[in-house]
């Protein structure tokens, strides 16, 4: 009666041993892992500086993977329009992706958790005003409606300030079309647990509502609001890579996967393909590892389909 | 049922008018109108003469019941940029855009709906496993990548397709220009269609998959079968059925989605469609086009919403009667 029984280590949970014994997660999170780290550490690791427009050489313009260029630099995935070296466009490209994505998703899963535990705890009025706000958001395509907020103020902004702004705005538009997943989910989670009885247990002592809605509501809606984030952050990414092929995101002095493809696209039919083909392939291997890695949280984290 | 008409009808009026209003103040205060319009040696008489003539001065509520009047009667401005009628413009792009749209509507459900079908019904073997991996490609892949792929492959490398533009087009009166009745023209719309109708595609191949696997686990497929019935009539007479319904609300609803894509579509390929008119509008800030296309999609959008939950309550009772039972928005 008196045995203490150690508490639990994470090693042997489940989730951990789902992960050591798929062989698809490992793959997937080892790949993410390594190209957030890529790219968080662009100025180490990238071989040349992309940003100072001083240090590109145009006559090394448009050389194929593996050139040499005119004062010996030597460019492991060949050169763009301008000169810039291939592999170091790529990878500050990558960093703006992941810089824009993870914002983007951390700024709507912020607001969408809020609003959603606002309207499930408190219900009535505010409930009705968000949730119809909601619904209306739904019925549009996510994609639309960045480009839309992005083209809208665009055109209030006059030149200098877009070039200061963009990246912000950018950010903002694509949070503004995700953050109704968590909202609705979050807002689906307190309602099934306020009415539970350790809510009404420390309603009755006297427990502070936002101390009742962070320290017990919260906590549940964290897997759930986790296995979304992921899933939006390959789309945020890929958002992002699109309104800037399309011309409209990130400004074109900025290095980015979208525009990089951009700028290649005109260049398919003089046969140099790898200015547009291997930023798409950057991108591609980015998002597909992504999304198999929420994917894979998704299942694990399902209760239904657990063994137990 | 008249209470849910009467609900999504009133939404579908607020998102227009809330539309529509972003767009007036777009138009109203953005820029001056006056000064696009007047030499830069007008005197301040001359300005304020103009301005009482357009009639600027009126209270913003008149100002904002004359634009919805206008709008109403086809008046939506004039483009900065082309210096025409944007009621014009936006007729001259549209059978493009609309013809893309079904062009790849028909491709994406004419594929995808059988081969949902077929992984479903033969879950595990190879040929379902290839179709399911591919299909997740085919929705980690960017259309626009998709669009430079195909480019790659079947205009550069091949030669066979053209790689931008529409081909020779007929009109066939009333301002309908179609592309249908050239051969550059089918040319020209098969890489398009294609990389539009793939993204959905692949959706509607898992939906229709997910559907079936569900519905086969009911009870009623089990009594079929222990009643005896050929497999053929089990699954297609009374799964395939039921497996639709949802299907083709969602079908309804991706209609919208690719609405939206064919913006990047008509970009990638220079296809003169609406699309390509709202990405200039934006780089060139070409505020009345800009905002006559926010008023157009949403209206569109509402519109399609309200048709797709009109006619789930028509086909599914449960939802009529306010069940458990409701339309997926996925």
């Amino acid at each position: 009666m008196s045995e203490e029984v150690a508490a639990p280590r994470w090693r042997d949970s489940d989730l951990v041993h789902d992960f050591v014994h798929s062989p698809v997660a490992i793959v997937s999170v080892a790949v993410t892992l390594i190209l957030l780290v890529v790219g968080a550490g662009a100025s180490f690791v990238a071989p040349y500086d992309v940003i100072n427009p001083a240090v590109a050489n145009v006559i090394d313009a448009r050389l194929p993977p593996g050139a040499e260029g005119l004062a010996g630099q030597h460019y492991w995935l060949g050169t763009d329009p301008q000169g810039r070296d291939m592999l170091s466009a790529i990878i500050f490209g990558l960093r703006m992706s992941l810089l824009v994505g993870l914002s983007s998703v951390a700024l709507a899963a912020v607001v969408g958790i809020a609003l959603g535990l606002v309207s499930g705890y408190f219900g009535g009025l505010a409930d009705a005003v968000i949730m119809r706000i909601a619904d209306v958001q739904l019925s549009f395509p996510a994609i639309l409606i960045a480009l839309m907020i992005d083209g809208i103020t665009r055109t209030l902004m006059n030149r200098d300030l877009h070039e200061r702004l963009a990246i912000p705005v950018l950010i903002f538009a694509i949070s503004a079309s995700f953050w109704v997943q968590y909202a609705r989910v979050v807002r689906g989670i307190v309602l099934v647990e306020r009415g539970k009885e350790y809510v009404l247990a420390a309603k009755v002592t006297g427990v502070a509502t936002p101390r009742i809605i962070a320290s017990h509501l919260l906590p549940n809606a964290l897997g759930p609001v986790l296995v979304i984030a992921t899933i939006n952050l390959a789309l945020a990414i890929l958002t992002e890579s699109t309104l800037s092929f399309l011309g409209v995101g990130v400004p074109p002095t900025q290095p980015s996967l979208g525009s990089l493809i951009r700028i290649g696209n005109e260049f398919l039919f003089s046969g140099n393909w790898w200015i547009s083909m291997i930023p798409a392939a950057v991108l591609v291997l980015l998002s597909l590892a992504v999304n198999l890695v929420g994917d894979w949280l998704r299942d694990a984290l399902n209760p239904k389909l657990s063994t137990a | 049922m008249g209470m849910l008409v009467l609900n999504r009808l009133s939404q579908t009026v607020l998102v227009v008018l809330v539309a529509a209003l972003v767009s007036f103040t777009l138009i109203r205060y953005v820029g001056d109108p006056v000064n696009n319009m007047v030499g830069q040696s007008a005197t301040l008489a001359d300005r304020a003469a103009m301005r009482q003539q357009l009639g600027l001065d009126d209270p913003v509520l008149v100002q904002f019941a004359r634009f919805l009047n206008d709008a109403a009667h086809g008046d939506l401005g004039i483009s900065y940029r082309y210096a025409q009628q944007v009621s014009a413009l936006l007729k001259e792009r549209l059978p493009a855009t609309l013809e893309l749209s079904v062009c790849a509507m028909l491709i994406a459900v004419l594929l995808g709906v059988p081969l949902g079908v077929w992984t479903a019904l033969h879950r595990g073997s190879v040929v379902s496993q290839v179709l399911l991996a591919g299909s997740l490609m085919g929705i980690a892949l960017p259309t626009f990548v998709i669009g430079i792929i195909f480019i790659l492959i079947f205009s550069v490398w091949l030669g066979w397709l053209p790689a931008f533009g529409r081909g020779a087009v007929v009109d066939i009166g009333g301002g309908w220009t179609t592309g249908l009745l050239t051969a550059s023209g089918i040319k020209a719309l098969i890489l398009p269609s294609l990389t539009l109708g793939l993204f959905q595609m692949t959706l509607i191949m898992r939906l229709v998959r997910a559907e079936m696997l569900e519905v086969m686990r009911t009870d009623f497929i089990k009594f079929a079968r222990a009643r005896g019935l050929a497999n053929v009539i089990v699954n297609y007479d009374h799964a395939l059925r039921n497996t639709l319904v949802p299907v083709i609300t969602i079908i309804g609803l991706q209609f919208g989605n690719i609405f939206a894509f064919s913006i990047i579509v008509e970009t990638v390929f220079q296809w003169p469609g609406l699309g390509l008119l709202v990405i200039q509008a934006i780089q060139f800030s070409d505020v009345p086009l800009l905002a006559a296309y926010l008023v157009l999609i949403a209206l569109c959008f509402a519109l399609i919403n309200l048709a797709v939950d009109l006619l789930y309550s028509a086909i599914d009772p449960r939802v009529r009667r306010g069940g458990a039972a409701g339309p997926k928005t996925a």
